[in-house]
C-alpha cells in the first residue's frame, strides 16, 4: 500500500513526471535554440538546465490579475483542470516497468479522451477570458481540433488493432512478443500522421495556429498572467512529455528492452526516456523547418491528407493484423 | 456578425504603433481603418529652423534603418542648392554604402517577414547575416546603425585597401548565403502557401495608389529612381532592375532577396572601378544658401523617398518637406486587406500584407488639425493645397 503511494507521489509519479517535463522542455528550447544558431537558455544551473523550473517559480511568483470582463469561474478553473488533466494522462505511461501507475484494459482510450479534453479545455479559456484575440484564439483551437483529432485517434487505434489490445501494456508486450516495434511495416503511417498530428496537439510550428504571436498577440491564454500562466505552461510541459512518451510506447517499443535481473526500474526508465527523447527530438526539429499555417489551410490538410491516410492505414492493420 | 479586432498601437508584429482597425467576419477581413497618427516627431519643423550641417544630423535620424538614404537625400539637395557636386570618387563611396545598408536593410526585413510567417529558423539566420553587414558597416563608417556617412559635398571617410579587402570576403559569404535562402524560399512549402496568392496587388492598381520601390517592383512595374534618375553615378554603375510579375506577398520577397544580390554586385563593380581623387569638397560649416527650391530622390531601400526644400537665402531652409516610401505604400496596404468577391483575407494574412510594405511608422507619421467642434466643410483646391505644402507653419524669419 506504502509503496504504491509512494510511486504514484514520487517515482514514477507526479514529482517524478513534473520533474522531466520540465527537463523535456530544457531539451526542447536548447535544441530549437542551436538549430537556429542560438545559445538557449545558459543561465540557471549546468548548460540552463533548470531554465524551464526558475521560468515556472518566476510566473507563480508575478501578480495574479483577473480581468473584470472575465468570466471568473472559468478563469480560475481552466488552468488547474488542463495541469491536473494532463499529469493524469501522464500517469497512464507505463515509464519505470510494463505498466502504468495506473493501467487497465482500455486505458489508452482514456489517453486519448483526456487529449481531447484538454483542447476543450483551451476552447473554454479562451472564451472565458472575454478578450477579442483570446476568443479568435479559442475558435482557432476548436477548429483546428476537428482538423487533427480524428486522424490523431485513428493513427492510435491502428496500433491498438495490430496489437489485439486496447491497454497500453498490453501493447508493449506486442512489440516485444513479435521482436519488431510497431514502427517497422504499415505502422510507418501511422507514425507520420502522429507526429503531425501531435504537433497540432501541442500547438506548435506549424500548427501554432490557435497562439499565433503575430496575429492574435497569444491567442487564447493572451489574459492569463501569473500563477494561471505558469501552469498553463506546465500543462504544456506535460504534455510535450505526454506525446512523447506516447510515441515511444505505441510505436518505438516504450519501455521495453533488455532487461538485467535486480535493476528492471532503472533500465526501464532508461529505455523510457531515451526513446521518448528521440521522438522529442523530432517534435522540435519540425517545428524548426516550418513557418505557420494559416488555420482554412491546416483543416483542409488535415482532411485532404491526413484522413485518407489514417483510413488506409487501418483498413492495412485489420488486413495485416 | 462582424466585430473590430485592433491591430496596434501596440502589437507583436510591430515595434512602431500602427493602429489597423479590421472589421472581421469570423476570420474574414470586411473592413480596415488606418490610423499612423502616433509619433509625430516634428522634424521638418526642427530643420527648418537649424543651419544647414546641423540639419543634415537631423535628416539623418529620420529613420534608423534607411539613415543613409536620408542623408543622402539631404545632401543632394543641398548641394542642388548650392549648385554644387560631389566629386566621383565620393559618388562611389556613396554608392558602396547606400547598397551595403540596402542590403541590411533588406535582410533585417526578410528575417522579420519570415519571423511574421511564424518561421523562426530563418529569422534567426538571416539576422545572424545582417550581423556581417553592419560590422561592414562599422568598419567602412565608423558606426553600426546611424552610419553618418554622408556629408554636404562628399562623404566623411576614405575607403582603405584593407577595408576594401575585408568588404570583399563578407560580400562573398553574404552572396553564397542568398543563394542557399533563395533555395530554401523556392522550396518550403509551408512558405510558398503563406505568401502565394496572398496580398494580390496589380500593376494597374499599385500605379494607381502610388506605391513605390521593391512593393511597386513586385507589381511587375519596372520602376526604380536609381534607373530612372541617377543620382550619384548610377549612369555609370551597371545594375537591373529587379522585377517580379506575380503581385503578391510571394513576388515581393523574391524582388528583395534579387536587390541583395544585385546591390552586392554594385558594390563589386564599385570597388573595381573605384575612382581616386577627392572624397569631399571643402565647404565651410556654416553656409547661407542661395534663393530658390531643389528636390532631391533616393531610392530607399523601401522605395522612393523625396525631400523639397525652399531657401530664402538664409543659413537655413525656409521649408523642408519630407516623404516617405511608408507614407506613399500606406494606402496600397487598406486596398490590399479588404476581402472582396473571390478575393479573401483572413486574419492570418494580416501580418504578411502589412510587412509586405516594408512599414516605418517614425517616418510616416504627420499632423493635420481638423477643427471638429466648429462643424464648417470646406472645399480645397489643387493650388491651395499646392499651396498649403509649401507654406511654412507658424512664423516667417
Amino acid at each position: 500500500m506504502i509503496e504504491e503511494v509512494l510511486a504514484s507521489i514520487i517515482f514514477p509519479g507526479a514529482i517524478f513526471i513534473l520533474a522531466i517535463s520540465l527537463f523535456y522542455e530544457w531539451i526542447d528550447r536548447k535544441l530549437y535554440a542551436r538549430l537556429q544558431n542560438r545559445v538557449g537558455p545558459h543561465l540557471a544551473g549546468p548548460f540552463g538546465i533548470l531554465q524551464p523550473a526558475a521560468d515556472f517559480i518566476k510566473l507563480l511568483s508575478k501578480e495574479d490579475i483577473v480581468p473584470e470582463a472575465a468570466d471568473r469561474f472559468l478563469f480560475t478553473l481552466t488552468p488547474i483542470m488542463a495541469s491536473t488533466l494532463i499529469l493524469l494522462a501522464c500517469m497512464f505511461l507505463p515509464i519505470a516497468g510494463p505498466k502504468g501507475i495506473i493501467s487497465f484494459d482500455g486505458d489508452l482510450i482514456v489517453v486519448v479522451a483526456l487529449l481531447s479534453i484538454y483542447t476543450i479545455i483551451v476552447y473554454l479559456a479562451g472564451e472565458g477570458s472575454n478578450n477579442r484575440f483570446a476568443s479568435i484564439g479559442a475558435t482557432r483551437a476548436a477548429l483546428q481540433l476537428i482538423g487533427y483529432e480524428i486522424p490523431l485517434t485513428l493513427a492510435i487505434l491502428s496500433v491498438a488493432i495490430s496489437a489485439g489490445s486496447l491497454s497500453l501494456s498490453g501493447i508493449i508486450q506486442a512489440q516485444q512478443e513479435r521482436g519488431l516495434w510497431f514502427i517497422a511495416g504499415p505502422q510507418l503511417i501511422g507514425f507520420a500522421i502522429f507526429l503531425i498530428a501531435s504537433q497540432a496537439e501541442m500547438e506548435r510550428i506549424p500548427f501554432d495556429i490557435p497562439e499565433a504571436e503575430q496575429e492574435i498577440v497569444a491567442g487564447w491564454e493572451v489574459e492569463y498572467t501569473g500563477r494561471r500562466l505558469a501552469l498553463f505552461r506546465l500543462s504544456k510541459d506535460l504534455e510535450l512529455f505526454l506525446l512523447s512518451g506516447l510515441g515511444a510506447t505505441l510505436f518505438l517499443g516504450g519501455s521495453a528492452g533488455p532487461i538485467i535481473p535486480g535493476l528492471e526500474p532503472l533500465l526501464h526508465t532508461i529505455y523510457f526516456i531515451v526513446k521518448s527523447v528521440v521522438m522529442l527530438v523530432i517534435f522540435t526539429i519540425i517545428r524548426t523547418i516550418f513557418a505557420r499555417l494559416r488555420i482554412d489551410q491546416m483543416v483542409s490538410f488535415s482532411w485532404k491528407w491526413l484522413m485518407p491516410f489514417a483510413i488506409i492505414l487501418i483498413i492495412l492493420s485489420e488486413v495485416i493484423a | 456578425m462582424s466585430f473590430e479586432v485592433p491591430i496596434g498601437p501596440q502589437h507583436p508584429i510591430h515595434v512602431e504603433p500602427l493602429m489597423l482597425r479590421l472589421k472581421v467576419e469570423g476570420e474574414l477581413i470586411v473592413d480596415v481603418d488606418v490610423d499612423v497618427s502616433y509619433l509625430h516627431r516634428g522634424i521638418e519643423k526642427g530643420l527648418e529652423v537649424r543651419p544647414y550641417i546641423q540639419g543634415l544630423y537631423l535628416a539623418e535620424r529620420i529613420c534608423g534603418i534607411c539613415n543613409c538614404a536620408h542623408s543622402l537625400c539631404y545632401c543632394l539637395n543641398v548641394e542642388q542648392l548650392l549648385g554644387k557636386e560631389a566629386p566621383p570618387r565620393a559618388k562611389y563611396l556613396r554608392v558602396i554604402v547606400e547598397e551595403l545598408s540596402r542590403i541590411h536593410s533588406h535582410l533585417l526585413w526578410l528575417g522579420h517577414y519570415f519571423h511574421t510567417l511564424g518561421f523562426e529558423t530563418l529569422f534567426m539566420y538571416f539576422w545572424r547575416d545582417r550581423e556581417r553587414v553592419m560590422d561592414m558597416l562599422e568598419l567602412i563608417t565608423g558606426n553600426r546603425v546611424t552610419t553618418a556617412y554622408n556629408t554636404i559635398g562628399g562623404v566623411r571617410r576614405d575607403l582603405t585597401a584593407e577595408m576594401e579587402s575585408k568588404l570583399r570576403k563578407a560580400l562573398e559569404y553574404l552572396e553564397e548565403r542568398m543563394r542557399y535562402y533563395e533555395k530554401v524560399v523556392d522550396n518550403e512549402s509551408t512558405i510558398l502557401a503563406r505568401t502565394q496568392g496572398v496580398g494580390i496587388l496589380k500593376p494597374d492598381e499599385a500605379i494607381k495608389l502610388g506605391t513605390v520601390g521593391p512593393h511597386l517592383r513586385a507589381s511587375g512595374v519596372k520602376h526604380d529612381v536609381r534607373y530612372d534618375d541617377p543620382y550619384s553615378g548610377h549612369d555609370e554603375i551597371p545594375f537591373n532592375v529587379v522585377t517580379y510579375d506575380s503581385c503578391d506577398c510571394y513576388g515581393r520577397v523574391k524582388v528583395r532577396m534579387g536587390e541583395v544580390l544585385e546591390s552586392i554586385n554594385m558594390i563589386n563593380y564599385a570597388l573595381d572601378h573605384l575612382p581616386s581623387g577627392d572624397y569631399r569638397l571643402k565647404i565651410p560649416p556654416l553656409f547661407k544658401a542661395p534663393e530658390g527650391e531643389s528636390l532631391a530622390r533616393v531610392e530607399a531601400p523601401r522605395g522612393e523617398l523625396v525631400h523639397y526644400s525652399i531657401s530664402t537665402g538664409g543659413t537655413s531652409p525656409y521649408r523642408y518637406k519630407v516623404r516617405t516610401p511608408t507614407l506613399a505604400n500606406l494606402l496600397s496596404v487598406v486596398h490590399m486587406l479588404k476581402s472582396r468577391g473571390d478575393y479573401e483575407v483572413y486574419i492570418a494574412d494580416v501580418p504578411p500584407i502589412l510587412g509586405g510594405i516594408d512599414p516605418c511608422i517614425c517616418c510616416t507619421a504627420r499632423v493635420i488639425i481638423t477643427d471638429e467642434a466648429r462643424k464648417t466643410r470646406r472645399i480645397t483646391t489643387l493650388s491651395e493645397l499646392e499651396r498649403y505644402s509649401r507654406e511654412r507653419r507658424g512664423r516667417r524669419r
